[in-house]
């Protein structure tokens, strides 16, 4: 079993004047395959940081990131992250998009596009492959954008708000595909987010950060979206007083500094 | 329930009527500058007819049309200063060419480089900023004495004045992959030369296009210059010979065969450029 930790994690900037800034503060946090991890938190709450340190894009300034044990020193292919504004390559067409992490691989073009095809039923695209990404909504790249992170087959799929930029009708059914490709690769999923019912719905445990220094405010464990891939409808889990609740609770713990300072 | 069932057919009677009013007009306006260009090179070429016609200016300074034509077609046929109009061009455009190619080789590393590096920036800026604002006719002497009258300075000579514009925009290209772009290359396992290659030479390659063409402008620019010493055929070898000797119409011909192949190899690469990086312009 695969396993992502960050240990007591800190990370600061040089900043101007010989002082730093400090972003992360002691960041202790596990992610196991087959999880789904969502962070909430304002602006400036270390969610990208964290998201980063994971990624191995920065090195932690002290603590540690590991996958199985073993020290993070950069980004790898375990690691597949999806972003918010898409990071798709509009010289190649959609088909070969997805493919990208196979050709990395080396992986011939027969085969990878046969690959892709299936990611392209997967994420419901199948008939735009030859499409140029200039051709397409913004839903259906951020589709390709979560199916190229998939073609990885990545032990942890790392998500910086890839359902931020879409209107709230494609967003919910985001979601619910998102679940769904989640649950077919078997990855863990770290994803952040600025919306609390996103990430009740998604996570399997939330996470909410709380600013200067970004740091771990609250953890939970969290049932609904076992529940909606278990056959429960969205809308009725997404109404239910236990939803609510822990809307209400999760909010509040995002805005407690806020009140503490007013 | 019947506003959706009428509507539809109204839409469908009023539009093509719409369309062809407007598409007749939109057809005539977008081929506009075309027109107004097709009417400048009429006018000019009527005005230079007519004053050579009216005897405005002696045929020395101002050849006639037909002149220049006969002019022409001696030098594809017979020939002039040592070979025919071909022979010159060839020979040019070798120059030319042989100058792009040693230029991309050297140009486009020092783009990734200036892009890439702060200290290789750092290193390279005052080279560049050296280079960039220097007339050709400034540093072809010094090119001689360092490196004689061969066919080797010509090219050089060309080459440095393409030099900063292909590095420059290849730079330019090369920072346009976006952060998230390399970073989720990354991700997926890519390592620094797959980056290179996979994200950032494709980001690049519009800008570097548009680099080749300027730089193509510099090169036909920098030619005559080149062409000044010790050279024994040439487009700009022709015009000084026959400048030489005040054959003015021959002047022309060599003047109109670059301004012909500069033309030619802009619009050959504005269709390479819309072919090869359609995405570009769709951002």
């Amino acid at each position: 079993m695969s396993l992502l930790r960050l240990r007591r994690a800190s990370l600061s900037y040089p900043a101007g004047g010989g002082g730093s800034v400090e972003v992360l503060r002691d960041v202790s946090l596990t992610i196991r395959r087959g999880e789904f991890v969502t962070v909430l938190g304002r602006s400036g709450a270390g969610k990208t940081s964290l998201l980063n340190l994971a990624a191995g894009f920065v090195a932690p300034s002290s603590g540690a990131v590991e996958v199985d044990g073993r020290p993070v020193s950069g980004p790898g292919a375990d690691r597949a992250v999806v972003f918010q504004n898409d990071a798709l390559l509009p010289w190649l067409d959609a088909a070969e998009n997805v493919a990208f992490p196979l050709r990395l691989k080396g992986v011939g073009r027969a085969a990878r596009l046969e690959r892709a095809a299936r990611l392209f039923r997967l994420v419901g695209l199948e008939g735009h492959e030859r499409k140029n990404l200039w051709e397409l909504s913004g839903g259906q790249r951020q589709r390709l954008g979560i199916a190229r992170a998939i073609a990885a087959e990545p032990e942890f799929l790392l998500m910086d708000e890839p359902l931020g930029a879409l209107d709230a009708m494609t967003r919910d059914r985001m979601q619910e595909l998102l679940l769904k490709v989640w649950r077919a690769s078997g990855a863990g999923a770290l994803l952040i987010t600025h919306s609390v019912e996103e990430a009740l719905f998604l996570g399997t445990r939330v996470v909410v950060m709380e600013p200067h220094p970004g740091r771990i405010g609250l953890e939970e464990p969290l049932d609904f979206s076992s529940r909606f891939l278990e056959g429960a409808s969205a809308r009725a889990l997404k109404a239910e007083p236990a939803f609510i609740a822990a809307r209400e609770r999760l909010i509040a713990a995002i805005h407690v500094e806020e009140t503490a300072l007013s | 329930m019947t506003i959706s069932a009428t509507n539809p057919p109204e839409r469908e009677a009023s539009r093509p009527r719409g369309r062809a009013g407007g598409a007749l007009s939109s057809a005539f306006l977008k081929r506009l500058p075309i027109f107004a260009a097709l009417f400048t090179l009429t006018a000019i070429f009527g005005l230079w007819q007519i004053a050579s016609a009216r005897g405005w200016a002696p045929p020395v300074f101002l050849p006639s049309p037909e002149r220049v034509w006969k002019a022409a077609r001696t030098a594809m046929e017979v020939g002039y200063a040592n070979a025919t109009l071909g022979q010159h061009a060839a020979a040019s455009l070798g120059r030319v060419m042989a100058a792009l190619l040693a230029t991309l080789l050297i140009a486009v590393p020092v783009g990734f480089v200036l892009a890439l590096s702060p200290v290789g920036r750092g290193l390279l800026d005052p080279i560049i900023e050296f280079i960039r604002p220097l007339p050709p006719l400034a540093y072809l002497p010094l090119v001689i004495i360092w490196f004689g009258i061969g066919e080797g300075s010509k090219i050089l000579v060309i080459s440095v004045a393409m030099f900063a514009p292909i590095a420059i925009s290849t730079a330019f290209g090369v920072g346009s992959a976006s952060e998230s772009q390399i970073r989720a290359a990354r991700s997926f396992g890519a390592s620094r030369i797959q980056t290179l290659r996979h994200v950032l030479l494709p980001a690049a390659l519009p800008s570097i296009l548009s680099g080749v063409r300027i730089a193509l402008g510099a090169g036909w620019t920098t030619l005559v210059a080149s062409e000044l010493v010790a050279a024994s055929r040439g487009l700009g070898y022709m015009i000084q010979s026959a400048a030489q000797f005040l054959v003015t119409d021959m002047v022309i011909v060599g003047i109109l065969a670059i301004s012909l192949f500069a033309f030619g190899f802009e619009i050959l690469f504005r269709l390479v450029e819309r072919f090869w990086s359609p995405w570009s312009r769709r951002r």
